[in-house]
């Protein structure tokens, strides 16, 4: 007998949902885009389809099925993508699609084959909805059609609206600091021309009660800008004539931004900078001014405000006390949306500082030799990639004649430098272990010994000196003049780029650390000491493969950028990796980054040691789902080095 | 009717629909030589108030189908068969089935009906087949004096059999899970333990093509060949 499913058989059964049919939407509720998805939406979806089984290594779907005619839901098990490797023979996996991820929507959606053969990568079970069934929910259900759409992209838009609604919590504010600026600047700008006298100038300000005022050209191009502080300097001269041009008294060409630029960016030009004023223009036309007070009277996010107190703390005492408040900048731009990227910015520049003002708070105390040096740093430090929790990697660089003459400099500088190291050590920045401080006699060195230490790590390949180059070779002058650096670094590409055994033994300790992805698992965890959980390193796993793979290309290629994130654009545009890889490799780094630093928050918040390790298990499913691509791409990133290095 | 009036003495009362209902029902094929694949199942979980096969009652009836080689979600039985001189017994702790659920299930007879129309001509696969065999073939004679012609295959022996290499022994449904990975959604819940024994056929159909065994018919050859040979290692 022969029975069609709209017999009253299959009818009889639905006077209550089925417990499978729950049971099957349960499951689905714990996965975007399902747990966005009516009840009733979801029940029709799940009665639609087949449960499906794959053995180990089966073909799912294959570009040669022609126009694809179900959409899957992996309910069970790991689906991958395997495409014919590019450059070499055989495939590679392109993606892995885990529980609760679907596929293939492009292609269904295309409604043509799909490029890619999807195997199952160990006994999978996939719901299998036919296409009818898909463009019926298409139709009916937002969020499903959204999803489909939008795809792997909207799962990051999701992990960012996460961060920032759960920052948001903590701190009840919606302004972001991805605003435009030009929304920011509600008021007109007060202007005058550079002819105008000061005092008719300063009745104009005083009227429109602004703090600046913009003194522009006829075709209102900017010349300058004149504000409160200027005031009190004109004031303070005794000689100053109120009738003078305010062209006199203004400060020329004014820092302008363009008004589709960020909130963030104004934020750091002003901190960069000095300045409470920047100037909106529009085709060198004037069109608002954003001042410290337009940016921060909405939100708690004193950036600028941080870095004067530090600038001008007169004790280290005030500056260790300042150290707390960096922490609370970070924990409150990270509710107004700020990425890991713009952190690690903002922490380096407040560091930067920081370290400046304790140089020269020490030189004030301890008197200033007279000798000419530049504070140099290395590892994240010197690459702008700190997080609060970072170790002091410094030292000291200075012009010398001859060995004597550098030994006399040294034995100068070095118990200034190692005033220098235990002061930054009460401000917060812990003393390296390994010694590399500039209070360390072989840290202490003249532009010529720098340049010999180098060479001699690039010639003699030991794994010391590997070691060393991964971290002196990112270095970069805080405080102090910076040619002599700049000179330093120019050796060390030239050296680098011809010596190709060299480059060979950096790539193959850059893939010493293995993302802790595996082929069938999830994740390749390991448990350390009496943890209860096994783990995995965010930093030495995560992040030390992009970081060792972007410097050694980076140096191969002339590339003087220390940033990883630089390094990897201007590899980009150097052609050296492809556009795509580039933007993957960004997003990915950017991701562990961004998940490491919300790890060190939570930490804080309850009192407890630092750490980069994560237990994959304390995420949720989102945020698992996306660590486990970027450690993916780390991998990619790594077995490109292979390829190109031949290991 | 004659025929079976005379081999059920008892004869059950039935309305003439139930009666119409019981004549129009399909008598069970024959195995085919067609593919697993294209082969019909009906998989099937009982949960009774104990395991005595001469005394104890089936309480709720859950089954999914294998069609095409897949579960297919959209054709699924579900029922509680009401019961009203019945006292709670221990196995309540085990299916959760409450006097209030059970006096709210469904008329006994006609949830019968309803099944033997689900099950139709298809073959009924279950884990430890032979104990829902039995206790539905009771309940069929004592409820509609229907006589159970169905073939039921065991999964507690396909699997053994498909899978050499499993080291489990007198393996029970939880451990053949297990042993796969599978997850029952709700344990002793009579439709999810049907899925979770769906999921499973699916996987062993799966072994049994690899081992070219890819229908029903030759399915049961190698499964007496199996038995005959477990019988002669026991001796």
């Amino acid at each position: 007998m022969v029975m069609s499913k709209t017999d009253a058989f299959a009818q009889a059964g639905k006077t209550a949902v089925l417990q499978n049919i729950q049971g099957t939407m349960q499951f689905l509720q714990r996965f975007p885009p399902f747990n966005q998805m009516e009840n009733a939406h979801l029940a029709y979806l799940v009665e639609q389809c087949q449960l499906r089984f794959f053995a180990e290594g089966e073909s799912i779907i294959k570009p040669s099925d022609g126009p694809i005619e179900h959409f899957y839901i992996v309910k069970q098990g790991q689906v991958v993508g395997e495409r014919p490797h590019t450059a070499r023979r055989g495939t590679e996996t392109t993606f892995e699609i885990a529980t609760g991820e679907c596929f293939p929507l492009a292609a269904l959606l295309g409604e043509r084959a799909t490029r890619t053969e999807h195997l199952a990568a160990e006994d999978t079970f996939c719901l299998q909805l036919n296409k009818p069934a898909f463009i019926k929910l298409f139709a009916l259900s937002s969020p499903f059609r959204d999803f489909a759409l939008r795809g792997v992209s909207s799962l990051l838009d999701q992990v960012n609206l996460q961060v920032q609604r759960r920052a948001v919590e903590t701190l009840g504010t919606q302004y972001s600091l991805n605003t435009r600026l030009g929304e920011l600047a509600m008021r007109h700008p007060v202007t005058c021309g550079p002819q105008a006298p000061l005092r008719e100038a300063v009745k104009l300000m005083h009227e429109q009660q602004v703090g600046s005022i913009v003194i522009v050209d006829e075709h209102k191009t900017p010349l300058g800008i004149f504000t409160l502080r200027d005031l009190r300097q004109v004031v303070a001269d005794a000689s100053a004539d109120f009738s003078d041009p305010i062209g006199r008294h203004m400060t020329q060409s004014p820092f302008a931004l363009s008004p589709d630029a960020t909130a963030f960016d104004a934020a750091i030009a002003m901190t960069e900078r000095h300045i409470a004023h920047v100037c909106l223009i529009k085709e060198r036309r004037l069109c608002g001014v954003v001042s410290e007070r337009d940016l921060f009277s909405l939100q708690r996010v004193d950036l600028v405000h941080l870095a004067r107190t530090i600038r001008h703390a007169s004790r280290i005492e005030s500056l260790a006390a300042l150290r707390g408040e960096i922490g609370q900048l970070v924990e409150r731009m990270l509710a107004h949306g700020a990425s890991s990227t713009q952190i690690t910015q903002i922490i380096t520049l407040l560091n930067d500082h920081m370290v400046c003002r304790v140089i020269e708070l020490v030189l004030e105390e301890k008197g200033d030799p007279g000798i000419p040096f530049s504070w140099l740093c290395f590892g994240s430090e010197g690459r702008r990639e700190q997080t609060l929790h970072t170790d002091q990697d410094n030292g000291i660089l200075f012009e010398a004649r001859d060995a004597a003459h550098a030994a006399e400099i040294r034995s100068v500088l070095l118990p200034l430098a190692q005033q220098i190291n235990q002061s930054l050590a009460h401000c917060g920045f812990t003393l390296c272990k390994g010694n590399i401080m500039a209070g360390n006699p072989e840290l202490c060195l003249s532009r010529a010994e720098w340049a010999r230490r180098f060479a001699a790590f690039i010639r003699e390949a030991t794994p010391e000196n590997l070691l060393g180059s991964s971290i002196y070779f990112d270095l970069r002058v805080v405080w102090g003049a910076e040619q002599a650096c700049e000179q330093l670094r120019r050796g060390i590409l030239d050296q680098v780029a011809d010596n190709r055994l060299f480059q060979r033994m950096m790539a193959e300790n850059a893939l010493r650390q293995r993302p802790p992805v595996g082929r069938l698992r999830d994740f390749v965890l390991t448990r350390k000491g009496n943890d209860k959980a096994a783990t995995l390193d965010l930093k030495v796993q995560g992040l030390t493969p992009f970081v060792d793979g972007a410097r050694l290309l980076a140096l191969a290629h002339g590339i003087e950028a220390n940033n990883t994130l630089e390094r990897l654009r201007q590899l980009v545009a150097k052609e050296v990796i492809d556009r795509l890889d580039g933007a993957a490799y960004e997003e990915a780094y950017h991701f562990i980054q961004q998940t490491r630093m919300q790890q060190h928050q939570l930490q804080t918040r309850h009192n407890l040691p630092y750490s980069n390790r994560v237990d994959p298990d304390s995420l949720n499913d989102l945020d698992r789902r996306i660590l486990r691509e970027s450690l993916r791409q780390a991998q990619r990133l790594q077995s490109s080095l292979t390829v190109r290095y031949q290991l | 009717m004659s025929l079976l009036a005379w081999l059920c003495p008892r004869q059950p009362l039935l309305t003439p629909q139930q009666q119409e209902r019981l004549q129009g029902l399909a008598n069970p094929g024959q195995l085919t030589e067609k593919s697993l694949r294209e082969q019909r199942w009906v998989v099937l979980d009982l949960e009774t108030t104990g395991l005595n096969l001469n005394r104890d009652q089936v309480l709720s009836i859950g089954a999914v189908v294998i069609e095409d080689a897949a579960i297919d979600l959209g054709q699924q039985f579900e029922r509680t068969l009401q019961c009203s001189d019945l006292k709670p017994g221990p196995s309540v702790l085990i299916h959760g089935l409450g006097p209030s659920a059970i006096a709210a299930g469904s008329n006994p007879a006609d949830a019968l009906l309803d099944l033997l129309q689900f099950i139709g001509d298809s073959p009924v696969l279950a884990f430890h087949a032979p104990f829902d065999q039995r206790m539905l073939t009771r309940a069929l004679k004592d409820r509609l004096g229907f006589r159970l012609q169905h073939r039921f295959f065991d999964l507690a022996e396909l699997a053994p059999m498909l899978c050499p290499h499993a080291t489990l022994r007198e393996a029970a449904l939880d451990d053949w899970t297990a042993y796969f990975g599978l997850q029952a959604q709700a344990r002793h819940h009579a439709s999810a333990d049907a899925l979770v024994t769906a999921e499973l056929a699916l996987i062993l159909f799966s072994k049994a093509r690899r081992q070219q065994i890819d229908s029903p018919q030759l399915l049961e050859q190698r499964l007496n060949q199996w038995r005959r040979r477990q019988q002669s290692h026991s001796f």
